[in-house]
């Protein structure tokens, strides 16, 4: 009888002793959208300067004919959607691209269909402007390590613009004087619409690209804005007027390819 | 198969369930045990850094280390020594490198109580406060995840960050430790403090007038120095220049109506945190009287709460001493 009793009893014992060391079940990943419903959008950025590829430290001439370099180009798209009509759909919430060294291209799930138009803020989006930048760790676009975050004040540079300049145009000195146009805060939010002639065409699992020129020679004159860097150099979230010429010269600055 | 055997292999199971020491149940975090004077209420706590032992012991480290600038020879306790209610007896402080600031550093004695940080209330909690000095190229001039990572997998940030927080240490940690080290730094503990409670010797009458003309309608001190603080926590310009260079809250808001404000600061261990303003030039309390007795500079934003008045040498004599009498008994730092 108890022979009986401990056959029965000790593959249940294992089987319960078994059980209780499976491992926990792993969390399920976070559900993405079916991919017959997506593509993928990718924006390509790409700099120049007069219609050549832009070189950091390399020596321009801007409209004023001041020597002028670029150091750091930096910049924020924020809230990208695609419109059609009055209808929007998000794409992205932030991106960050740092042109510095030349193209970049960031790829975006989006929801397939026809589209007019990509919509964007040359800006951090207000409820991530805000937040706590310690949520966000390195790699990510608003990441205190990418160098946009103002620490002594919260909130990101929309765009960091950097670069030295001589307005003497006759001068052979290297250059020494430098700008600094960091636009950020609210006065300086400025949303803009990419409009290709044929639309924007989102097809299930393919990815459809939007190569965005840069006009970096453009950043410092546009049909209504000009700046003059010998009195229009810094901007550090104050220099409202400044800022906001800025932005508007930059969002001018890109054309579709 | 007999009993032994069952038996065994029954240990045998068991045995095979324990858990690897490594995912031993960690060891038990608490409430930090806060000491807060009478009459002083519980900071407020963020929900996602709850004041724990673990939490304010990982910020004191943390506090402590050097190694949270780039060349690891600044700490934020260079420029904020418990000794001098965590203020550093110098104008301007300097970073790394020698490199100088441009603004007074602060005591820390109640940030927990405040609703905004620097000279300017630029930042709007004690956790993101943490990132800018690190950042900040004339003070540590590093990057907070890089030194975050630099000390994940050494001791006690290692132990600490998990039993603080569960995860090991990053920038979430780091910022949050620091804050909860600083909101347990409370400042209540002076003779003036023990008088306002009831014990009428805790102060010489020389003290006692003080303090009654701090109170006066002729000073008005108390129209911004107010509350248990000691301050308003509000922004003023006193006047202390026609021209600043300094833009102080206006670098904020971006109102021309706040150049020249800064934060009033907590009178709180006062004749310990010299020199004064927000760029450290009045070197003394009697330079200090001596330029709220002018009613200051007629800047165009200066505070109308400003009015010019004389004190006599015993007047004087007796606002200093109250002012003294505003020093911390025993030490802010609780944590041992």
């Amino acid at each position: 009888m108890m022979k009986l009793h401990t056959r029965l009893t000790l593959p249940f014992m294992l089987v319960l002793g078994l059980a209780a060391c499976e491992p926990d079940k792993p969390v399920p990943p976070t559900p993405i959208p079916p991919a017959n419903t997506t593509g993928t959008l990718r924006v390509t950025l790409v700099p120049e300067w007069e219609g050549q590829p832009l070189e950091r430290f390399v020596e321009y001439r801007n409209f004023m004919d001041y020597r002028t370099t670029v150091e750091v180009l930096k910049l924020y798209l924020g809230d990208v959607r695609l419109v059609q009509g009055t209808d929007t759909v998000a794409v992205k919430d932030v991106d960050l691209y740092d042109l510095g060294n030349g193209v970049v291209s960031k790829d975006w799930t989006a929801t397939a269909g026809s589209w007019t138009s990509l919509r964007a803020a040359l800006a951090v989006p207000d409820d991530l402007n805000y937040a706590d930048p310690a949520n966000y760790g390195a790699g990510h676009p608003l990441s205190v390590s990418n160098g946009t975050y103002w620490t002594w004040a919260t909130g990101y540079r929309y765009v960091v613009f950097e670069g030295r300049y001589d307005t003497d145009p006759a001068s052979t000195t290297p250059l020494v004087t430098s700008y600094a146009i960091h636009p950020g805060m609210g006065p300086s939010y400025v949303e803009f619409d990419l409009v290709p002639a044929g639309g924007i065409t989102i097809t299930a699992g393919e990815t459809t690209e939007l190569v965005v020129r840069v006009a970096v020679d453009r950043f410092f004159h546009s049909d209504t804005d000009q700046i003059d860097l010998e009195t229009e150099n810094t901007a550090h979230g104050n220099n409202v007027p400044l800022q906001v010429k800025f932005v508007n010269n930059v969002v001018k600055s890109m054309t579709l390819e | 198969m007999n009993r032994v055997t069952l038996v065994l292999l029954l240990v045998l199971v068991l045995a095979a369930c324990r858990k690897d020491p490594a995912l031993q149940e960690p060891e038990r975090d608490g409430p930090f045990p806060l000491e807060l004077p009478i009459g002083f209420p519980f900071p407020d706590v963020p929900e996602d850094n709850p004041l724990t032992t673990a939490s304010v012991q990982l910020g004191k480290a943390l506090f402590f280390d050097p190694r949270l600038s780039r060349d690891g020879t600044i700490s934020c306790a260079s420029c904020h020594l418990p000794s001098l209610a965590f203020s550093d007896g110098v104008a301007l402080s300097s970073g790394i490198e020698g490199r100088m600031g441009v603004r007074n550093s602060p005591p820390l004695g109640n940030v927990a109580y405040h609703n905004n940080f620097f000279r300017d209330g630029g930042v709007p909690t004690l956790e993101m406060q943490v990132i800018a000095p690190i950042h900040d190229p004339v003070e540590m001039d590093h990057d907070i995840q890089v030194a975050a990572a630099s000390l994940r997998d050494v001791e006690p940030y290692k132990r600490l960050s998990m039993l603080a927080y569960g995860r090991p240490m990053d920038a979430w940690v780091l910022t949050r430790a620091i804050a909860n080290y600083e909101r347990t730094l409370i400042s209540g503990w002076s003779r003036w403090d023990r008088w306002m409670n009831g014990d009428a010797t805790a102060m010489s009458t020389s003290e006692v007038r003080g303090w009654q003309l701090f109170n006066s309608a002729e000073l008005n001190c108390i129209g911004c120095h107010s509350g248990f603080d000691l301050s308003d926590h509000g922004f003023h310009n006193i006047g202390q220049y026609l021209e600043y260079t300094d833009p102080g809250r206006e670098r904020i808001s971006l109102l021309a109506e706040d150049f020249g404000k800064f934060k009033t600061p907590s009178l709180r261990n006062v004749a310990r945190t010299a020199p004064y303003m927000h760029d450290g030039t009045m070197a003394t309390l009697d330079e200090v009287l001596d330029h709220f007795a002018s009613g200051g500079q007629p800047h165009p934003n200066r505070s109308p709460l400003l009015q010019t008045f004389v004190l006599d040498a015993q007047q004087r004599a007796d606002l200093l001493a109250f002012l003294n009498a505003l020093n911390d008994e025993r030490s802010l730092d609780q944590v041992p």
